[in-house]
């Protein structure tokens, strides 16, 4: 605890204590005025007043926590630390403890057990890796062809009333070519992803346990010619790191598991393709891990190509826990 | 010091891991504090994790009542998890770390790494 760690450190509480402590001298300052002498209060109770004690309160919350959070650092160990940020600097009385034991740092297992199957117990959430990008042309093409229907509404009262606004229609022509542009983007988008029709993967029990097998229902619904379908248990590791001011995540798949391949085949409406398969966990196999930088996951991966459609891949996330357990983990009703 | 009392520093989830810890050449009067923790951690690309399984601060009676003439003994029931792991990307690694504060603002600290559960590698 020494050298220029230590000195930047304690610069930082003192930059935020000075903070805390301009807070305190203006928020005191506004409000003492106002209550003590309102006639020769220079802010009067309204949108001014409100903005300096909103602003001044901000100061101090900004300038205790940042101060606090600084002397904790230089104060404490880092063990020290994450106890009183998991239980607070006050002792608590211990709790009783849950009946549902889960195990620390794994995965909660409720968002993936609120689905039950048809066939098999659980209907596993699938994650849809363009979701968010179909998500994002959407909302590109509805506020940009808003904007533009707004600026072609004036041009045209202003052609009506004679007034024909060049400047404005130099800019709605380009703008329209490129709301065109989104809007198609965006149902090419849309109509791949209805277009396949939906995958649903279900599985026998969760959480999976190293050195079992389990059995496993994939049903994929549209109306197409599958060329290929495969199906794969992947485990992949993610790390979330600081690069200068970027933060980035790296994922690398340390176990690929082929679990079936299936061949051409026709899908139509009502009669979906079902493939039922065993998937086994290795018995040296690494548990689920979630921490705040870093994570293991395990996953189910469907990978199909179709005739006349882009190929496709659906992942659909499990489970795995630790093997040695001396109690079973009873799952939430 | 850190001393396991196992035969090997390899255990299994809900064992009782046990070990002793003592500082010498330092006079009783002169230890303001003592941290004892068996934390987990994350190395590797992505930033540090830590994780405190067991936390425990002596100062002032408690401090003063323990005799560090000889040494500390502590049994600490394992978690479930996470187990030790050595992968691509990260690896995940347990210690008993024990750190003395001394009245002269000194620091000393200590750890002991040992392995919980038999994964040590990538799956």
């Amino acid at each position: 605890m020494s050298g220029w760690w230590f000195v930047g450190s304690l610069g930082e509480a003192l930059f935020f204590a000075s903070f805390f402590l301009v807070g305190v001298l203006c928020f005191t300052t506004i409000v003492a005025w106002q209550f003590l002498s309102p006639n020769t209060q220079v802010v009067r109770i309204g949108y001014g007043f409100w903005l300096l004690t909103t602003v001044s309160a901000a100061f101090i919350v900004m300038g205790a926590v940042g101060f606090w959070y600084r002397v904790l650092k230089v104060a404490t160990s880092d063990e020290h630390r994450e106890v009183i940020a998991k239980h607070g600097i006050v002792p608590r009385p211990k709790q009783q403890l849950s009946k549902i034991a889960f195990p620390p740092s794994v995965p909660l297992l409720h968002p993936f057990t609120d689905s039950p199957g048809a066939k098999l117990a659980y209907r596993l959430p699938c994650e849809w890796a363009g979701t968010g990008s179909l998500i994002a042309i959407g909302l590109f093409a509805m506020s940009w062809n808003a904007m533009i229907a707004v600026f072609l509404v004036l041009a045209i009262s202003g052609f009506l009333q004679g007034n024909i606004q060049y400047r404005l229609l130099l800019l709605i022509i380009p703008g329209i070519y490129i709301g065109l542009r989104s809007g198609q983007m965006f149902f090419k988008a849309y109509v791949q992803a209805i277009g396949i029709g939906s995958t649903t993967v279900e599985i026998e029990d969760l959480p999976l346990v190293p050195g079992k097998t389990y059995q496993l229902l994939l049903v994929q619904y549209g109306r197409l010619v599958i060329k290929k379908l495969s199906i794969r248990l992947v485990c992949e590791e993610e790390s979330t790191y600081h690069f200068g001011t970027d933060i980035r995540t790296e994922r690398q798949v340390v176990l690929r598991q082929e679990i079936l391949e299936q061949g051409r085949s026709r899908i139509d409406w009502g009669r979906p393709l079902e493939l039922e398969c065993q998937v086994s966990i290795p018995l040296d196999a690494m548990h689920s891990f979630q921490s705040l930088h870093n994570a293991i996951h395990w996953k189910i991966i469907v990978e199909g190509e179709a005739n006349r459609w882009p190929s496709y891949c659906r992942s659909f996330p499990v489970v795995v826990y630790p093997l040695a357990r001396s109690n079973p983990v009873s799952l939430p009703s | 010091m850190i001393r396991l009392l196992g035969l090997q520093p390899t255990y299994m989830p809900h064992d009782i891991l046990e070990f002793e810890y003592r500082v010498s050449n330092i006079a009783q009067n002169g230890i303001s504090a003592v941290e004892v923790s068996v934390v987990w951690l994350t190395e590797g690309k992505g930033t540090e994790d830590l994780g405190v399984h067991f936390f425990q601060r002596l100062t002032g009676n408690s401090l003063a009542a323990s005799d560090w003439s000889i040494p500390q003994l502590v049994h600490v029931p394992l978690p479930t998890s996470p187990l030790s792991y050595e992968g691509k990307l990260l690896k995940i690694s347990w210690c008993v770390r024990v750190r003395f504060y001394l009245n002269d603002g000194t620091e000393l600290v200590a750890q002991q790494p040992f392995y919980l559960g038999t994964i040590t590698r990538e799956v």
